[in-house]
């Protein structure tokens, strides 16, 4: 088509929107909030992963090792422990270390272990798994199967803290869905039906322009455009607001108890353009369902 | 140019045309008449694609109506000018602006359009109202309004319903001179009236409906 009619179909649309400004101003407005909620959820949900992820790195798993096993027993359950996907070996924490940390940790009480004939306490690997949040890690199967290891005497982690965590992500990317979906839908209805009143409050030009020869498109583009540029316009104006008040109300840094836990980002250039083009898109197809179902009456 | 054969039209129970059967040649300038409610908008509305026949066939220019794709009837359309009785304007646009939106569905250059609108306008002696809105101007000069923007594509048949209807005698008659002339250009012109005053005297074909059967052909 050529770059005129173009030219043409934009002004037309432009044309519709200053005529219709009111009604146009309140629809974009609408897909601003809807986008505005989706991207702040979205917000929230890229924190918390990231939350996330980096607590896999403060996970740690403890493998107790029986007393008075042999250096080669010992190397056997090192080698299982280094072929454990996503697993890495930070240390081996030896009875005499674990009694020296003990120590160290009870401080002024530290007397009363002075009683103790045997060093009761177990000789440790230290293992870290650096991506939590990977399905093909399983806390539970591997604290399973480790215990069944010869030699092995216990496995420790966080254990609560992971699966309520699990939850929480698998509640949010649920809730996440729904609420998305939601406002899709809301977003589709609001365009549809601002669409819908902008055509009915022109039917008569439109009758006119088929009476003397105007094509569907002709007639259907300009609406399109209109629909599109109100997804586009409502998506801009929402990741616009969502940085600004970003920039000036988060922190980037969350702290709980004076210790870093969580580092504050905005939305990656993907997500934000998805955000964008998604508007676009709901808003092109609000168009598309008014002039459909306009030119199907 | 236009033929008509065995057409009817219903809408619910109500006859509008029965078993009409019309052949118009090209460069023709043919009356239809008849009474209040004989049929003649919707004989007009037929051949210009606007409804469909309850049965019968419609050629245009060899083109079956009946069978004819909506996106090519939308083209056919542009070489059949249309004056509606009740002009069909846009208020909220110029008399320059009416005129050329007929031109400006076909995707014509911008430069193109403003040439022949002015033309048109010229040809119905509106050239010093184009910016006026048609509320600003009169009952007979909305008409020639109408009239400029059917004849702006040079279409091969021009349709006009009533349209003198509401007009003076005086302007009538410009009306009817501007229509003699586009017809002498070669355009096939079809005009329905029930102005008895305007049939007299014409010496062109005439159509006599009454109750949506054709009574009379006058030659």
């Amino acid at each position: 088509m050529k770059l005129r009619i173009w030219i043409y179909f934009f002004k037309t649309a432009i044309i519709n929107i200053i005529n219709n400004r009111l009604i146009h101003i309140i629809s974009t407005g609408t897909i601003t909030i809807s986008m505005l909620l989706f991207g702040s959820f979205m917000l929230l949900s890229v924190n918390l992963n990231n939350w996330i992820k980096e607590w896999g790195e403060s996970i740690s798993m403890s493998v107790y090792l029986e007393d008075g096993i042999d250096e080669n027993t010992k190397n056997k359950i090192e080698s299982e422990l280094l072929n454990l996907e996503g697993a890495e070996i930070k240390g081996f924490i030896s009875k005499e270390m674990a009694m020296i940390h003990l120590k160290n940790s009870l401080g002024d009480q530290a007397g009363l272990l002075a009683g103790l004939m045997d060093n009761p306490l177990p000789g440790s690997f230290e293992i870290v798994f650096r991506d939590v949040s990977s399905e093909k890690i399983d806390p539970k199967e591997i604290k399973k199967n480790l215990e069944q290891l010869k030699g092995v005497d216990e496995v420790q982690y966080s254990e609560q803290w992971i699966e309520r965590f699990q939850g929480v992500m698998y509640v949010m990317r649920v809730t996440g869905l729904i609420i998305g979906g939601l406002l899709c839908i809301a977003v589709l209805f609001i365009t549809t039906n601002t669409i819908k009143l902008t055509i009915y409050s022109r039917r008569e030009e439109i009758e006119i322009y088929k009476l003397v020869g105007a094509t569907d498109w002709f007639v259907k583009i300009p609406y399109l455009i209109e629909g599109t540029l109100q997804g586009i316009i409502g998506g801009i104006a929402a990741f616009l607001i969502l940085f600004i008040f970003f920039s000036i109300f988060t922190i980037n840094t969350v702290r709980l108890f004076g210790l870093p836990v969580m580092d504050f980002v905005f939305l990656s250039q993907e997500i934000s353009v998805s955000i964008i083009l998604l508007s676009l898109f709901l808003g092109f197809t609000g168009g598309l369902i008014a002039i459909g179902r306009f030119f199907k009456t | 140019m236009i033929q008509l054969f065995r057409v009817s039209k219903s809408f619910g129970t109500n006859v509008a045309l029965d078993d009409i059967g019309i052949t118009i040649r090209k460069g023709e300038f043919v009356f239809i008449t008849g009474p209040s409610g004989a049929g003649k908008t919707t004989l007009l509305r037929l051949i210009f694609g606007a409804d469909q026949p309850t049965s019968g066939q419609i050629l245009i220019k060899g083109i079956n109506l009946i069978r004819i794709k909506r996106h090519k009837l939308d083209l056919l359309r542009r070489k059949i000018g249309f004056v509606f009785q009740d002009f069909k304007l846009l208020n909220n646009k110029t008399v320059f602006q009416n005129v050329a939106l007929a031109l400006e569905v076909t995707g014509e250059r911008p430069v193109i359009i403003r040439k022949k609108t002015h033309q048109a306008l010229r040809a119905v002696g509106l050239a010093k109202k184009e910016k006026a809105f048609p509320l600003q101007l009169s009952g007979g000069e909305q008409q020639r309004v109408a009239i400029a923007r059917a004849i702006i594509n040079d279409p091969l048949i021009l349709i006009a319903d009533e349209p003198t209807g509401n007009l003076d005698p005086d302007i009538t008659k410009d009306i009817m001179l501007l229509f003699r002339s586009i017809n002498l250009r070669g355009t096939t012109l079809v005009i329905a009236t029930h102005s008895r005053e305007l049939l007299q005297d014409t010496g062109q074909k005439i159509i006599v409906l009454n109750r949506g059967r054709i009574v009379k052909e006058i030659v």
